[in-house]
């Protein structure tokens, strides 16, 4: 098969198979990753090697993406509207998945200290997709559904930040691992990648901003943001700065210079669902079949303490802040699903250690998997216990 | 020539608190649903409401936050199957439904610059505002066309 027509394959099963899938309630997000692992090489072989190959140039550009449009979350407006209880939740939720997750891996498992933090950090991460579609099937309204939603809104912001700062630290670990003043050399790279991808995310903020008023027509506005995003992907990979973090301020900066900049966001709206599309199925399709029966304990040790962590973190929270004794109890299981955010982390993680990547990743997308199957039953449990479900089997009760 | 100078300033608007029976009481008898204006105190404007918004009811959970969460399926909701009951016509107000990010222009802003950004933003009328964002009228395509039209001798 040849690329182009590989394209239009993946788009159009992509496409068919949402809806197929659609018909069980489960996001689209699922049946593309599914898809990916059927036609990828581990089974049908029926995607070109040269799209395979494409994999990281797709993931860099979705995630510079989904990192730009993240940033829209850091507006003071925002934040002053989703209250205390959402931001305490959200950010110990994520933190509590991600010190249990790398804390177990480093102790119980034995593995080395970089990929713990890097399994720890990839856990912090949660896919709204299906539990949003719960909350829509159930029509569930109230005080739990509305922290649930503020929770997932926000989630993967706090993600990329946890997750850049423990690339940082695990590049500079693996690569000095014998270099004197180990610890200063830590402390310096991880300290440069951040703050050097503040400073470029916010100059490009204030060039994009300052040249937008050249701007004439919705095409224009579309091919600069574009050429914009790329632009910080491309000179944050160039500086070795983290690409994450350095979209995610390019969109929070932009976001705080003006009220109408929303326009930029909106504008990505337009093009970005067939990259996501092609991006989750490449994702599927990079599964290393082979891989599986070694990650036994990996992954389930994985699936297990990353929902552990979330309750706790959830749990704790909820106590903080003060919220309601169900959402102290319940809200961690509304958080159970990961998905895209949690596959393009490991997908950095794979090209940039290539030797343990391969295990990463795999692990990744088999509980990513597992949990997209069983998130919307503990989210609809959880809404149940809440007693926040309005509508059951079409039913009012 | 300033938008001011052609804006429509007899603007019908509503508060934060219309419910959305009186919306569309208001504009039962209008052809199409207006771009409507939600202003508070001594005439600040702090949202808008448009058919689109009006769609929103059918759709409670499509809040602004979740804009930016990546990744989500498309709410397909059936507006010809949706159940709601009458209380929705008080229990839902403006402020419920308005876009809170939106377009304005400024009073002094010059009519080309009025059409540059309609075509920018793919939209046909936009709020006049002073510096203080206080709403002074509405301004559209329609106004524009007129004008050009008038100094061309076309209409007097």
């Amino acid at each position: 098969m040849n690329t182009i027509l590989g394209l239009g394959f993946i788009l159009l099963a992509g496409l068919f198979s949402a809806r197929l899938i659609n018909k069980i309630k489960f996001p689209a997000v699922t049946a593309y990753l599914l898809l990916g692992i059927v036609i990828g090489p581990s089974v049908f072989k029926l995607i070109p090697n040269n799209i395979i190959g494409a994999s990281g140039l797709i993931s860099n550009i979705v995630l510079g993406i989904i990192a730009f449009s993240i940033g829209q979350n850091f507006s003071i407006d925002n934040f002053r509207r989703i209250g205390k209880s959402v931001i305490w939740i959200s950010v110990l939720e994520a933190c509590g998945a991600w010190v249990l997750v790398t804390l177990i891996f480093l102790i119980l498992l034995k593995q080395p200290l970089y990929i713990s933090l890097i399994f720890g950090a990839i856990s912090s991460a949660t896919a709204p997709a299906a539990t949003i579609m719960v909350i829509r099937e159930y029509r569930a309204k109230g005080n739990f559904t509305d922290t649930l939603l503020g929770v997932v809104a926000i989630d993967d912001a706090w993600c990329l930040i946890i997750f850049a700062i423990s690339l940082a630290i695990s590049q500079a670990i693996s690569n000095h691992m014998l270099a004197t003043f180990f610890l200063i050399r830590v402390f310096f790279n991880s300290i440069l990648s951040i703050f050097g991808a503040f400073i470029l995310g916010g100059v490009v903020a204030i060039a994009l901003y300052y040249l937008s008023r050249y701007l004439r027509t919705q095409t224009e506005l579309l091919i600069f943001t574009l050429g914009f995003v790329f632009l910080n992907i491309g000179i944050a990979v160039w500086l070795r700065l983290s690409v994450l973090l350095a979209n995610m301020f390019l969109g929070a900066i932009l976001v705080n210079i003006n009220k109408s900049t929303f326009n930029f966001f909106d504008t990505l709206k337009t093009v970005d669902s067939p990259l996501f599309l092609l991006f989750f199925v490449l994702a599927g399709a990079n599964l290393e079949i082979g891989i599986l029966d070694r990650l036994g304990l990996i992954g389930l040790a994985y699936l297990i303490f990353r929902v552990v962590g979330k309750l706790i973190g959830a749990g704790l929270g909820a106590r903080i802040s003060g919220a309601s004794g169900s959402i102290r109890r319940y809200l961690g299981l509304g958080l159970v699903p990961q998905a895209g955010v949690a596959l393009g982390c490991a997908l950095i993680a794979k090209s940039d250690f290539p030797k343990v990547g391969g295990m990463i990743f795999t692990t990744i997308i088999a509980t990513t998997v597992v949990y997209e199957l069983i998130g919307p039953l503990c989210t609809k449990f959880a809404l149940q216990k809440a007693g926040e479900v309005v509508v059951e089997h079409g039913q009012n009760i | 020539m300033q938008v001011k100078e052609v804006m429509s300033k007899e603007v019908i608007t509503v508060k934060r608190s219309t419910t959305l029976k009186q919306l569309l009481d208001i504009f039962t008898t209008f052809h199409v649903f207006p771009l409507v204006p939600v202003i508070e105190g001594d005439n600040v404007l702090v949202g808008i409401v448009s058919f689109r918004n009006l769609i929103n009811v059918f759709q409670p959970h499509q809040s602004q936050m979740l804009k930016t969460v990546p990744f989500l399926d498309e709410e397909e909701e059936d507006i010809f199957k949706v159940e709601f009951t009458e209380e929705v016509g008080s229990l839902v107000v403006a402020e419920d439904i308005m876009e809170k990010k939106f377009v304005a222009i400024q009073e002094d802003a010059s009519l080309e610059e009025a059409y540059k950004l309609m075509k920018l933003h793919l939209k046909e009328e936009f709020p006049v505002v002073n510096r203080a964002g206080r709403l002074l009228g509405m301004v559209g395509i329609f106004d524009i066309v007129r004008y050009i039209f008038r100094q061309k001798g076309v209409i007097k």
